[in-house]
Order: structure tokens, then C-alpha cells, then sequence
């Protein structure tokens, strides 16, 4: 079986001004089966989130290979990148990223906008997925009426809408008490279970003890599993 | 404590910042509109004026009227046309079919059992509702006999009829003209008000000869005559005969005015252009003015509000969204905004030019040209205005816009 994500040898290097530029990235080679949940974890400035965000094809590697679902990433038009983030990735940040003035359905619907094919009954799939997290009551607060843990919650739902095969999830608890932190990575691991490719960012142990695969990061290069 | 009403006044001093600036936004824009509209409106209004008048006018006819040009212009009017001038035209030119000398009177007192009215009174011959296609509805005109024993008699215009006679009715009928007992032989045509400009209908209509003899002392000279021609393809060429006919009829040496003036259809046209053009001259430098700075705020709100909403960019790109899918958004909200300008500034307009009209009796005729016109425009000034905004949004790299 193909591999969901295969990267070999990938740099990212980010030109700051005229003439300066860093190598965040320095040769990562990775591979991602389907199913697979995994944490990445490393300090501050190694390079997780540049990682995770070529990964979640929202950048491209400056070198290398990436395939993702068997598709060459490198060289793609943007286009194609937003197609790709669409129907296979679902992104969840630490602050959560709601639009504040739409309503908690509103925001998970919102995948669904920039969708090529639009199924029918988007909202009661939404609904569906909603209760699921236990917020099918709250579908049509703002974001701000909800807490931390339930705007995560929301965000969750926003990225499995589109029903993608790879979660990401870059420090998702980072704004959470530890009791919330753990509700939301117990909904990962059910979302893992029941077939989805789960990545987490963290920093936290615990957090990574949820993993089935730990991958440590330093100054751009994996280190160790 | 204190951090959380910094953070509450900041927050509402943005909310208020924003508001206010899409409020300036959209009144600027409803400013602009508003002027265009009220220019489209009296464009139009000129021109159906124009048109209404030529139709009555008649497009066959010139109208010659007593006086040069400086005295009309200074208010003076002095007769210089007389009645042997109208009979001489008729026998002179041979495709003229209709010659009619008028000369009116101004605020005519005139009464009928009590009920007092005042009227102009116009002094005509007998081919009066011919000359100006303007039946007859009840009774019949006046004949060449009356005209030639300057009779009491009177065509009455439909107001004037319902002022002095309610729903009796007045052929036959006897009405003080001044002191003058005058029969009334027949009854105008309702005219309305489509022509515009003053009253029609309160018009009483006499023989010429009766008008200048009982009305106005006046033996000889008249005031304006109307001379319709059967071949109106050379009504250029009849009205400059016309010119040197009564130039010569009046001993104008070489070099000197002429002391009458002769109009056609295509002077009335030129007139109305002429008075509506200043004020579209004065509303277009104001409407240009403000669509321009309306456009200015608009792409400066934008600005602030890509600024702003990196975040929510961000998102949407990381969802799916494509460059053009924040493109189009930022547009619609702009097109949006100038949208709402561009109706509220039609309103504006209808309002303005509606007071206009009431005010200074300005010609104004509402089409969906107008309100066309200026939802064009507001759609035009959303897209250049917000292009540059919106697709500085889109550009903006998915990372970045995530990253704040
Ligand atoms: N767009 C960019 N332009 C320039 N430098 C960047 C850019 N994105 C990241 N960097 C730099 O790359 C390095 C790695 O950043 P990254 O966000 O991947 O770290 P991280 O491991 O996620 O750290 P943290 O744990 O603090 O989130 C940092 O030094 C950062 O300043
Ligand atoms: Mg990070």
C-alpha cells in the first residue's frame, strides 16, 4: 500500500529580505501510512509548524519530494494546493480560528463553500458532526458565547467536514486546560479509531502519549522516533 | 480590571471606527449618485420637455414674436408686429397654410354669477384650435364673422370652465370679462400638465380684433403670430424669407436688429439644453468630486479591512479557499457597500430633483435610465476601488495570513 505522505529529502529554506534567507528545514525524510496518529514534538523554533504546513500543502518545500495521496505536491499551482487542502486535509490551530461573526454552523459549513462538488444535505451532515463533539445545541450560537474547549470543539468539525483522510493539528491544546486538552485528544484518538490519519504539534508529553508514533525535531531535522 | 475596559474601549473605538468609515463610505457614494441622478433626471426631463413642446408647437411652425432681442432680453416689450404683417404673410407666402397673430392679456378678471376667477385672456383669429391642434370638446369655435365684427365671444379652457361654471354647462352662457359681458361659444380640450412649465387650461380664448379693441386699446399692433408651412423641409429657407419679408415690411435699414424675433421647434430644443446644461455643468464637477473620494474612502476601508481580516483569509485559504474565492468575496463586499451608496443615492436624487422641480420649475422626468445609470456607476467605482484591496487579499500567502 501506497504511502498517504511521502517526503525525501525536503528543505524550506525563507528568504527574509533582500538578501537574507534561513533553512527552517534541512532534508526530512517522512513516511505517513493511512491511519497512522503521530505527534511531533521538538522546542520552540525547530520547525513543527513549517512542517506541518507543508504537510498540509498551505506552502510548498523550497527542495525535495513530497507526494501526498500519491500526488507530486512540488510544482503544483496554487490552485491545485487549495484543491488538495480542501479534500484531504483538516487543519486545527491552537487559537482555534473561528470567524467570529458567523454562527457555530456557518463555521463548520465553511469547507463546504469552496467545494468543486457540492454534496447534497451539507447541513445535516454538519449537524451530524456536531453532535458527535456534543454541540449539536449550540449550532447556532457566535463563537464567542461558546468556551475554549467547545470553540476547538467547532473547529474539529470544521475540519471533517470535507471528510479529509489527514487531520493536523498544530498544538490544539495549547489554549486549553488540561481536563479540556484531554476531552479534545480523546475526540482525536476516537477520530484515529475509526480510520482517520491523525498529526499533532505539541510540546506536552501527555499530549504526545496519545500517539501511536512520536517523531522529535531539532534545528530542521528529525532526530529520532 | 482596567486591562479589560482598555481592551472593551478598544474594541468598540474599532467597531465605531469601522462603522464610521463605511457610513462615510456609503454616503459619499449616495453623494455622487445622487448628482448623477439628478443630471440623468433633468437630462431626460429637458429633453421629454423639449419633445412635448415641439409636438404641440408643432414641428411645421415658427413663431414670430414682437420686439428685438435686447428688449426681450431687458423685459421691455415692445410691439412692432401688426395685424396688416399677419395678412400680408398669408398672401405672400404660398405654402404657408396657417398664419395666426395672438396677443394676450395677463390676470383678466373674470366672473360668472358671483364666482370670480383670474385668466389670461389670448386674442387669436378664428383657426386658433387648428393652428395648435387643440379640439374643440364642446360647443364650437368662433367664426371669421366674429372675428371680423370683434364679437363677445370666448373659447374657455377646462379650469377656467370648472372655476366659474362647476358642472353647469357654459355654451351659451354669458361671463364678465372685466366689464365686458362675452358669450361662451365653446369649451378647450383638457391639456394637463404634461408640457410642463405654466397652466394651459385656465386659458380663455377671443377674437383678436375684440381682445385689442376692449381689452387693450391697441388698434394696430399685436404681439407674437404663429405661421405653420406645408413643406417643412424648407423651413430653414421660409423663415429666413420670412426674416427679410417683415425687415423690409418695417423699413429696417441694412445693419440695424431686427425688431421681432423668430422661433422653430429647434430654438425651444436649444433653449432647454442651455438652461439645463449649467446646472449639469455644477452637479457633474460636485458628482464627479464626490464618486472620486467616495472611491478613496472605499479602497482605504478596504485596505484597513484586508488588514484586518488576515486571519479570517487565512482560514478560508487553509479550508480550500482559491485566490479568485477571496477575490470575489472582498469585491462583493465592496460592490456590496457602493450598492448600497448607489440606492440610497438615488433616493437622494429623486428627492433633490423632485425639490428642484418644485423650486426652480426645472424640467424632470424620472426613467430607469437614471437609476440604472447610477447602479452602473456605483458598481463601477466598487470594482476599481476595491480591485486593488481585494486582490491584495487574495495574494496574501495562506501561511502568513495564518500566521498573522
Ligand atoms: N514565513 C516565515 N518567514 C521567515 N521565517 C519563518 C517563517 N515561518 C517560520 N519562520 C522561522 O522558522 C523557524 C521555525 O518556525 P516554526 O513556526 O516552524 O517553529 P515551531 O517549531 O512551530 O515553533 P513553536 O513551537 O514556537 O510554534 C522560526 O525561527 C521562525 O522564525
Ligand atoms: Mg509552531
Amino acid at each position: 500500500m501506497n504511502p498517504l505522505c511521502l517526503m525525501e529529502n525536503v528543505k524550506k529554506t525563507f528568504r527574509i529580505g533582500e538578501d537574507l534567507s534561513v533553512e527552517v528545514l534541512k532534508g526530512i525524510d517522512l513516511k505517513v501510512d493511512e491511519g497512522e496518529f503521530i505527534a511531533i514534538m521538538g522546542t520552540s523554533g525547530s520547525g513543527k509548524s513549517t512542517l506541518m504546513n507543508l504537510i498540509g500543502c498551505l506552502d510548498v518545500p523550497t527542495s525535495g519530494r513530497y507526494l501526498l495521496a500519491g500526488r507530486e505536491v512540488l510544482g503544483l499551482l496554487d490552485d491545485d494546493l487549495s484543491e488538495l487542502r480542501n479534500t484531504h486535509i483538516g487543519f486545527v490551530f491552537q487559537s482555534f480560528y473561528l470567524l467570529p461573526y458567523a454562527t457555530v454552523l456557518e463555521n463548520v459549513l465553511l469547507p463546504t463553500l469552496y467545494r468543486e462538488k457540492t454534496a447534497g444535505h451539507v447541513e445535516r451532515r454538519a449537524a451530524e458532526i456536531l453532535k458527535l463533539v456534543g454541540l449539536e445545541k449550540r449550532m447556532n450560537f457566535r463563537p464567542n458565547r461558546l468556551s475554549g474547549g467547545e470553540q476547538q470543539r467547532v473547529a474539529l468539525c470544521r475540519a471533517l467536514m470535507n471528510d479529509p483522510e489527514i487531520i493536523l493539528a498544530d498544538e490544539p491544546t495549547g489554549q486549553l486546560d488540561s481536563k479540556t486538552a484531554s476531552e479534545i485528544m480523546n475526540l482525536l484518538s476516537d477520530l484515529n479509531k475509526k480510520g482517520k490519519t491523525v498529526i499533532v504539534v505539541t510540546h506536552d508529553a501527555t499530549i504526545a502519549s496519545y500517539a501511536g508514533r512520536v517523531i522529535h525535531i531539532k534545528d530542521g531535522i528529525i532526530i529520532d522516533e | 480590571m482596567n486591562r479589560i475596559l482598555n481592551i472593551l474601549s478598544q474594541a468598540l473605538e474599532a467597531v465605531i471606527a469601522l462603522k464610521l468609515r463605511s457610513f462615510f463610505c456609503t454616503f459619499s457614494i449616495a453623494i455622487g449618485i445622487s448628482a448623477v441622478t439628478i443630471i440623468v433626471a433633468t437630462t431626460e426631463g429637458a429633453y421629454k420637455k423639449a419633445f412635448d413642446l415641439v409636438e404641440v408647437f408643432g414641428p411645421d411652425a415658427v413663431l414670430i414674436v414682437s420686439g428685438s432681442e435686447e428688449s426681450r432680453a431687458i423685459a421691455r416689450r415692445e410691439k412692432t408686429l401688426t395685424l396688416a404683417d399677419a395678412d400680408a404673410i398669408r398672401n405672400s407666402f404660398g405654402t404657408a397654410y396657417l398664419v395666426v397673430p395672438m396677443s394676450s392679456v395677463h390676470d383678466v378678471n373674470v366672473s360668472y354669477k358671483g364666482n370670480r376667477y383670474s385668466a389670461p385672456v389670448v386674442g387669436t383669429t378664428n383657426d386658433y384650435s387648428v393652428s395648435w391642434t387643440w379640439p374643440v370638446v364642446e360647443g364650437s369655435d368662433f367664426t371669421e364673422e366674429d372675428l371680423k365684427r370683434a364679437a363677445n365671444v370666448a373659447l374657455i379652457g377646462n379650469e377656467t370652465m370648472h372655476e366659474l361654471f362647476g358642472d353647469e354647462n357654459p355654451v351659451g352662457k354669458f361671463i364678465q370679462v372685466r366689464t365686458i359681458p362675452v358669450q361662451v361659444v365653446g369649451v378647450l380640450q383638457e391639456r394637463g400638465a404634461s408640457m410642463g412649465g405654466g397652466n394651459l387650461d385656465n386659458r380663455i380664448v377671443m377674437p383678436i380684433t375684440t381682445v385689442m379693441k376692449k381689452l387693450q386699446n391697441e388698434s394696430k399692433y399685436i404681439a407674437v403670430m404663429r405661421v405653420r408651412f406645408e413643406d417643412i423641409e424648407n423651413l430653414d429657407f421660409h423663415r429666413e424669407e420670412l426674416r427679410e419679408f417683415l425687415r423690409m415690411r418695417h423699413g429696417i435699414p441694412e445693419g440695424e436688429l431686427d425688431d421681432f424675433q423668430i422661433f422653430a421647434s429647434k430654438d425651444i430644443i436649444k433653449f432647454l439644453v442651455a438652461l439645463t446644461g449649467s446646472l449639469i455643468v455644477f452637479v457633474g464637477i460636485v458628482g464627479i468630486i464626490s464618486l472620486i473620494v467616495a472611491g478613496f474612502v472605499l479602497a482605504n476601508l478596504f485596505h484597513l479591512s484586508v488588514s484586518e481580516r488576515t486571519a479570517e483569509i487565512g482560514i478560508r485559504r487553509s479550508v480550500g479557499a482559491k485566490k479568485r474565492d477571496i477575490l470575489h468575496q472582498f469585491l462583493a463586499e465592496a460592490i456590496l457597500l457602493t450598492t448600497a451608496g448607489g440606492v440610497l443615492g438615488f433616493l437622494f436624487g429623486y428627492g433633490g430633483a423632485k425639490l428642484l422641480q418644485k423650486l426652480a420649475d426645472f424640467p424632470i422626468h424620472f426613467s430607469w435610465k437614471a437609476f440604472m445609470i447610477g447602479l452602473l456607476l456605483s458598481w463601477i467605482i466598487g470594482i476599481l476601488f476595491g480591485l486593488q484591496p481585494a486582490s491584495r487579499a487574495a495574494n496574501l500567502k495562506p501561511i502568513e495570513a495564518i500566521r498573522g
